[in-house]
């Protein structure tokens, strides 16, 4: 065991696995998640084995990650909240802002009551993970009585008395040897292009059915709440794109989709799925066999489809070439799955602000700068924030960056 | 206590290990069949010993005391280590073969081209006469962001430093790597021309005076093409080194179906075997780019790290072997999943290598391997029933569900947690892997009068100790066999899959088991109560 103290700030994968790995070495370790819930976007990704097999997405390990860090005595968790300040001297002190934490972590015991009882759509959110702790979590924005006090029922029922609206944010200040900034990405927001997202009911992007899958396991539409019976999906929406300057691959997209496609493929056979493509990305060491699986399952187009328009019954009508025919088809679909790039989180540019730290054009954080000044000593990246990384890269990011951290803390015994 | 570590590998992800580990104070020992070290080390704290000409003969014990034998110049070397990396090269195979194409001085591996590259600096003249190179790319088997890069590079500097003029032909484009998009964006900009089929494949001829002759059909505009190269490029396939059989072999750890070392399994991430205390890092493990190897790097320091502070501990309850009772088998030998059973003069567990995953208890056919609160009479006092009967059905039935406690456990703790509702009578037994439930298992849930049993367990390729689903999914297959025979429902017995985060799921299974279980009506081994 040492005094060193490291402060992670992001808790999504890359910044749960350093902490595990840091803890392991006997490292303090503060680990610091603007959200209400721990474990990033890849905590609400369903499983997506087909025929009873592993198809090594690595959604499973978050959860066994996630678990271990909130159970392992060497991390301190503090959720809500956002880093204001740092300053170094010596060590570094950061002032960190906390929301108020309306739900006592202590005493919920996940009974739902408070979600079930809640008259305000969306004012009680809840996690992904039972080791999202609590599970459940007050927006501000929706809840009645954080808007006029006209209604407490979630904290009258709570029968653990775990609900406290009157709370309020709180301060604390970090110090700290090291940072590791792990805030991650920004999920590409699909509103700017013209396939009707946030428009269109029928429109959803990947991350919208990875949450869909795991909550419910089978996709509906969401106009009708009824199984679809065609589906398409788009591939590099906000990746490879010159237009907005995205000069990059997000690595992620093809995995996911033809995976979740695969899966629904298996479960809800009926539904026919067609997928719009420039270049397949390998993932996974069986790709090849898998390729070939799903090109039985899927119809694979390579072309991206121009604008979408929706029909008076809520469909969407696509306009694409077919290159088997040279001509410009027409087709109508049930639902549309945009499949959106991995864009740098605007958290990282305030944070690299702060810290000294290089982004390169892409708007990616620079890993690895060859001259670091006296204040970026003890400044460490890992995962997404350096750029797109699937999970199994997150997680070997992060076990580098948590190396690179303990080699320059030099705790006892190492 | 010892803490070297033994390194096998003489390129850059070894390299890179063995600075990590000296920087941090360790001992190291280097081990590889070639001649030479490829690097020289900056030595600063830990001390270390270079074996080259040396192959590994054979590796026992486990973690923390490996007894290492190899042979260099047919002596033999012995040594104790803590832990072991692997950390050896890939190599490359031309794909001459798939296109139809031998290798001549007009039809080059792409190594080759890189090396002229390299060569090309000191002599910018290194290409008379070629006009136009063809790169082949992935046209008949997949590529990878690896080989993608190295044609992208190539093709950027013919097109740019010698004005030539380049095609790459390919089905995908890998451009799956870190800035490989934007490489792809500044090779177009150079002038590189793509072809990329999809539904059509290029006709490659080599004519009788060796010139190669492409013809295609452009997919978009669906004209004919032919191209005549004056170089062409053909791609490879990384593969394994060549020591990377034998040792994984002599070291008793797994690999992919290609052969890397590493097992295609989600807890091997990120660069462990199922041996505790062997490593593998690199592209022994993976088809990676240089700046992964360095992550590796990291990675393997780190685990070599943990493992050394981790032997402290002395593990607690895990398997024993009753040598009265062993009649050495060795099904447990053959069964262990993790290399846990030594074969001394008798069969004994390494504790510090069992997992207790418990496969070789519900193994062992004269029940001779005993783990502590794994025995079917202390799980079997765990299956009490509920006390909140189903108001809605003829009786409520009570089901034991054995779940394997990385994925089932947590799939049902999550399935609570989202609020599904959850039979009444559901027994949850956790179990630290699903290959741990034996015959006595089942049957001492019948026994204390379950309605139906079930077996949770992970899907295939996710299980930790490799194989565990897979016993389970026998022994529940030779239950049924004989439920058949003596006329007993073989409904009440069922295997199923799961992964952690399928709370849904969970809920669906055992909802539909329970339905199943009260459409047959209580058991008939049920004992009158």
């Amino acid at each position: 065991m040492t005094d060193k103290n490291v402060l992670i700030i992001g808790g999504g994968v890359a910044g749960l696995c350093a902490s595990v790995e840091l803890a392991n070495l006997g490292i303090h370790v503060e680990l610091v998640e603007k959200s209400d819930f721990l474990g990033g976007h890849a905590i609400g990704y369903a499983c997506k084995a087909t025929r009873n097999t592993c198809v090594k997405c690595g959604a499973c390990m978050v959860e066994e990650k996630l678990k271990n860090a909130v159970s392992h005595p060497n991390i301190k968790i503090l959720i809500g909240s956002q880093v204001q300040k740092i300053s170094k001297n010596g060590r570094f002190t950061v002032n960190i802002h906390q929301k108020p934490q309306y739900i006592d972590s202590q005493k919920c015991n996940q009974c739902a009551i408070c979600s079930d009882r809640c008259p305000s759509d969306g004012a009680i959110l809840n996690g992904f993970s039972k080791n999202n702790i609590p599970f459940y979590g007050i927006n501000p924005e929706k809840c009645l009585y954080l808007k006029d006090t006209s209604c407490h029922i979630c904290r009258d029922e709570c029968p653990e008395k775990a609900i406290n609206l009157d709370e309020k944010d709180s301060k604390y200040v970090s110090q700290a040897d090291a940072v590791l900034v792990a805030t991650g990405f920004q999920p590409f927001s699909p509103v700017d292009k013209p396939y009707g997202y946030g428009l269109f009911k029928n429109v959803l992007s990947t991350l919208d059915l990875e949450r869909m899958l795991k909550q419910t396991a089978r996709v509906k539409t969401p106009s009708d709440n009824k199984p679809p019976e065609r589906i398409a999906f788009i591939q590099c929406v906000g990746s490879r794109d010159s237009k907005l300057n995205h000069l990059w691959c997000s690595k992620v997209c093809c995995g996911s989709a033809l995976r979740m496609a695969r899966l629904i493929k298996e479960r809800q056979p009926d539904i026919d799925i067609s997928f719009f493509y420039i270049d397949v990305q390998t993932f996974g060491k069986d790709f090849e066999q898998f390729y070939k699986d799903v090109q039985e399952a899927v119809r694979m187009i390579r072309a991206i489809p121009g604008d979408i328009y929706e029909t008076d019954s809520q469909k969407l009508k696509i306009n694409f070439l077919d290159n088997s025919t040279h001509e410009t088809l027409e087709e109508i679909f049930d639902l549309l799955v945009l499949s959106i790039g991995i864009t740098p989180c605007k958290d990282s540019r305030e944070l690299a602000g702060m810290l000294d730290l290089k982004l390169a054009d892409s708007g990616f954080v620079s890993a690895g700068t060859e001259e670091a000044s006296d204040f970026e000593n003890g400044v460490f990246t890992a995962g997404t924030v350096e750029g797109p990384m699937n999970i199994p890269e997150t997680m070997a990011g992060a076990g580098r960056a948590a190396w690179d951290i303990a080699k320059y803390l030099k705790p006892n015994g190492f | 206590m010892n803490n070297k570590t033994l390194i096998f590998g003489n390129g850059p992800c070894a390299h890179c290990i063995a600075e990590n580990l000296l920087a941090a104070g360790k001992d190291l020992v280097i081990a590889t069949p070639d001649k030479t070290l490829h690097f020289s080390l900056s030595v600063d704290s830990g001390s270390v010993e270079i074996l080259t000409d040396t192959r590994l003969v054979s590796c026992r014990g486990s973690a923390g005391n490996f007894r290492i034998l190899a042979a260099q110049n047919n002596q033999e070397i012995a040594r104790r280590v803590a832990g072991v990396i692997i950390a050896e090269e890939d190599q490359r195979k031309s794909n001459f073969s798939q296109y139809g194409l031998k290798a001549s001085s007009n039809v080059i591996p792409l190594f080759r081209m890189t090396e002229l590259l390299l060569d090309a600096s000191r002599d910018p003249g290194i290409f008379p006469e070629v006009k136009k190179v063809a790169f082949l790319n992935g046209i008949f088997q997949e590529s990878n962001p690896v080989i993608a890069e190295e044609i992208m590079q190539s093709a950027l500097r013919l097109q740019s430093d010698f004005n030539l003029k380049t095609y790459i032909l390919t089905n995908n484009l890998k451009v799956a790597g870190n800035g490989l998009e934007a490489l792809h964006r500044e090779t177009k900009k150079a002038g590189v021309v793509y072809i990329k089929f999809t539904d059509t494949r290029p006709e490659i001829h080599s004519e009788s005076d060796g010139s190669i002759q492409i013809e295609f059909i452009d997919e978009i505009t669906s004209k004919k093409f032919r191209l005549t190269p004056d170089i062409t490029v053909v791609d490879e396939t990384v593969v394994p080194s060549n020591y990377a059989a034998d040792l994984s072999r002599i070291l008793g750890v797994d690999t992919d179906p290609d052969g890397f070392i590493q097992a295609d399994n989600v807890h091997r991430f990120t660069v462990f075997t199922n041996r505790k205390g062997i490593m593998t890092a690199g592209p022994s493990r993976i088809i990676q780019a240089r700046d992964d190897q360095i992550v590796d790097a990291g990675n393997a320091a780190l685990a070599s790290a943990l493992l050394m502070a981790g032997l402290a501990a002395v593990p607690e309850n895990r398997a024993e072997i009753d040598k009265g009772q062993c009649i050495r088998c060795l099904t447990c030998y053959r069964r262990c999943p993790y290399r846990a059973i030594t074969l001394n003069t008798r069969v004994v567990v390494e504790p510090h290598a069992c997992e207790r995953c418990g496969i070789c208890a519900a193994q062992c056919p004269r029940g001779a391997i005993h783990i502590k609160d794994l025995e079917p009479a202390s799980i079997s006092k765990q299956m009490t029933t509920g006390d909140t009967p189903r108001e809605d059905a003829a009786f409520t039935p009570f089901l034991v569900a054995f779940c394997c406690s990385r994925s089932a456990v947590q799939a049902g703790e999550l399935s609570l947690c989202m609020g599904h509702k959850l039979p009444p009578g559901l027994k949850v037994i956790e179990v630290p892997c699903s290959g741990s439930i034996s015959f006595n298992h089942i049957f001492a849930a019948f026994k204390r009068n379950a309605d139906g049993v079930m077996v949770l367990t992970c899907h295939e390729g996710n299980c930790h100790s490799e194989q565990g689903n897979t016993f389970a999914k026998q022994t529940v297959a030779q239950i049924t066999d004989m439920f058949l025979q003596i006329g007993f429902e073989k409904e009440r017995l069922a295997v199923q899959t799961l992964a952690s985060n399928m709370g849904t799921e969970f809920a669906e299974m055992v909802s539909r088991f329970e339905a199943n279980i009260i459409e047959l009506g209580p058991s008939r081994l049920k004992k009158n109560q």
